[in-house]
Parts: C-alpha cells; structure tokens; sequence
C-alpha cells in the first residue's frame, strides 16, 4: 500500500529533551565499558573528552511524532542502524539538547515484501549551542 | 573490457560503501577480479550532477553511474539516465510500471535491464508466473552476486524460454564484494553512451569471480 505521507512532517521539531551537566565519572565509565584506554576519554583532567559514540546514549522523550502515515505499523518493526555525524566533543559539565525530527519517511521493496522506512533525526546541542552529533536513527516496519 | 554493472555506494540508503573503497579494493585484487570499471546504481535515485572523474583519474578505473528502480515487475537497473528519463518517471516510486518504463527508457535514450530476476518478490521470475510476459526486455541479470542458492539458477530457464542477453553484477553492498561477478564486453566502453549502445546492441557476457575470491 503506498505511503500515505504529510511531507509537512519532514523537518519539524517533535520533541526536545535536556540531559546533565554530564560528569567526567560518566565520560570515563562509558569510554572504558567501551574497552577503550586512550586518556583522553578514560584519564580525570582537563583534557577529558568523551568517546565519539557517547552521544548514541542520549534519546529523545518521544518516540515518533503524531502523525505517521497510518500504513506504517509501529507497534512491530526493528532498528536497521544509526548513521552519525560527529562535532565539538562532549565535556564534563556540559547540558545536552536533543532535538527530534522525522528526517526521511520511505518505502522499498525486497525479497521479503514492502518495507517502511522511518528516519528520526537526534539534533545534540551543548549549553554554548554547539552541535555535538547529529544522529539518524532508521526503523523498519512492515 | 570487464565491468560491474550494479552496485550501490554510500549514498544508497542500505550501503555504507564509499566509491574510493571500491576503487582501492579493485586495484588491490586486479588479478582476482581483473575489472576496468564500474557502473554504480544507487537505489531510486539518480543525481546528473555526480562527477567521479577525479576518482577515475586517481584510479585508472571507468566510474559510470545508472540507477536501480522498483516497479510492479520488481527490481530494474536504467542506464543512461537522462533529463528526460528523469521528467518521465519518479525513480522514488516503488511501483513504477516496469513495461512503461522499458518502453519509454528505450525511447529515451537509455535501457532498462531487470536485475536479480530469481529474487522473490523483487524478480521478474516471481512475477512471469502470475502476469504476462514483459515486451522489449534486453538482457536480465544472470549472475548477481547478492543471490542467494538457486535463485541464478532460476535465470537460466527464463533465459531459455524468452531469449534474453544476460549481464552479471555484484549487487555490492559492501566494499569486499565489489566485482564478484561482472560484465565482460567484446567492444570498449568509455561512456554512458557507449554503454547503453553495448547493452542494447550484445556481444558481452556475465562473468563469475567468486571462485576466486580469497579466503
């Protein structure tokens, strides 16, 4: 069944959720469940950072927005993968603003049948404004 | 001259593939898989703008590009996209008229190829057994490197029954599997055009170096 879709939807604000300040102790703990020993993600001082992929453990407080086309069943399907565009790194102290929109709401065909696609873009900003990743989440339903 | 005629990079949405890995890994296995160019074809999409020839430069490899589009006959590779192929059809559609876009395609200027035609659901074998046959088709992809047991298998009959050429492509997702199977053409092939006339015209046959392939 084609894609009944509102491309008003695409792009817009759905949610906005607000985490920290972000302690070194975390930074640290998460870099090193990572099996990571570079310092700059596991070493207390100054110069700590947080792991590149610290940012995926940040989400929004809702899921999808409202209006989804009606054809997509959203009560089963599975992630198909995040893809992530890195920025400033995260430091201690820092807020963090995730931004949700629906980026990109599609349909393809494969061997199994007709798939949707449902793409929500996390927009992750720090108290000074600067972006610290955007990540696309992708979902697939039947 | 020996070319991959279907394969998606970076900018399909299932492929994490950047077309200079390909390029790298091709030079690397040259005498695995002895290729001298790609034709890449990023799903329901088609962009006039891309330009690789910088890469083909650096490499020394032919980059072409084409696109792969779905239709009520399931999944087609358009070579020689143009503006008017592109005005004609919305390559975002997912059930695009496969007759229509053979016919019109060719009209236009390019060709339009179904691919992996063993596949269920998304082959031209699953959907000959429950509609007619489609008029004015080339070739079908006899070799792709994406099938699974028995399904290339299945080309062969249609093949036989309906006369079609037959081209191969890796259908590589990933950079490893770029030019597993291929397309081996009696004629060179320096552009799009070139292509296009050499699919349309014959003289080329699929290729399979997956045997080769190192452990």
């Amino acid at each position: 069944m084609p894609l009944d879709l509102d491309p008003s939807i695409l792009g817009q604000e759905f949610d906005r959720a607000e985490y920290g300040p972000v302690t070194a102790e975390e930074l640290i703990a998460f870099a090193r469940a990572l099996g990571e020993t570079d310092p700059r993600y596991t070493a207390a001082g100054p110069d700590l950072v947080g792991h590149p992929t610290f940012c995926v453990r940040y989400k929004g407080k809702k899921f999808y927005p409202e209006n989804l086309p009606k054809n997509i069943n959203v009560r089963s399907g599975f992630d198909a993968g995040k893809d992530l565009e890195l920025g400033v790194p995260v430091r201690p102290g820092d807020t963090i603003t995730v931004r949700s929109t629906a980026h990109e709401i599609y349909e393809k065909t494969g061997r199994t049948g007709s798939m949707y696609f449902v793409v929500i873009r996390f927009t992750m900003t720090n108290q000074r404004g600067e972006t610290l990743a955007v990540v696309d989440n992708r979902f697939m339903h039947r | 001259m020996i070319l991959d005629l279907h394969l998606h990079s970076e900018l399909s949405d299932d492929s994490r593939a950047p077309v200079e890995a390909y390029l790298k890994l091709l030079r690397r296995r040259h005498g695995e898989r002895p290729l001298d160019g790609i034709v890449l074809t990023e799903h329901r999409q088609f962009d006039l703008r891309r330009d690789y020839r910088a890469l083909e430069d650096q490499y020394g490899f032919l980059i072409l590009t084409a696109a792969e589009v779905e239709t009520d006959y399931g999944h087609v590779l358009v070579y020689g996209v143009n503006e008017d192929i592109l005005g004609r059809f919305d390559f975002t559609n997912v059930r695009l008229p496969a007759q229509e876009v053979i016919g019109e395609v060719d009209r236009l200027g390019g060709v339009a190829l179904p691919c992996h035609p063993g596949r269920p659901t998304v082959g031209l074998c699953s959907h000959y057994a429950s509609k007619p046959a489609l008029e004015g088709v080339v070739a079908v992809e006899a070799l792709n490197g994406g099938s699974k047991k028995g399904e290339d298998e299945r080309v062969q009959e249609l093949i036989r029954r309906y006369g079609y050429g037959a081209y191969g492509g890796s259908d590589s997702h990933l950079v490893s599997f770029v030019g597993i199977c291929a397309t081996e053409f009696d004629t060179a092939i320096r552009t799009i055009d070139d292509l296009v006339g050499a699919l349309k015209g014959g003289g080329y046959r699929p290729v399979d170096f997956r045997h080769r392939r190192a452990a």
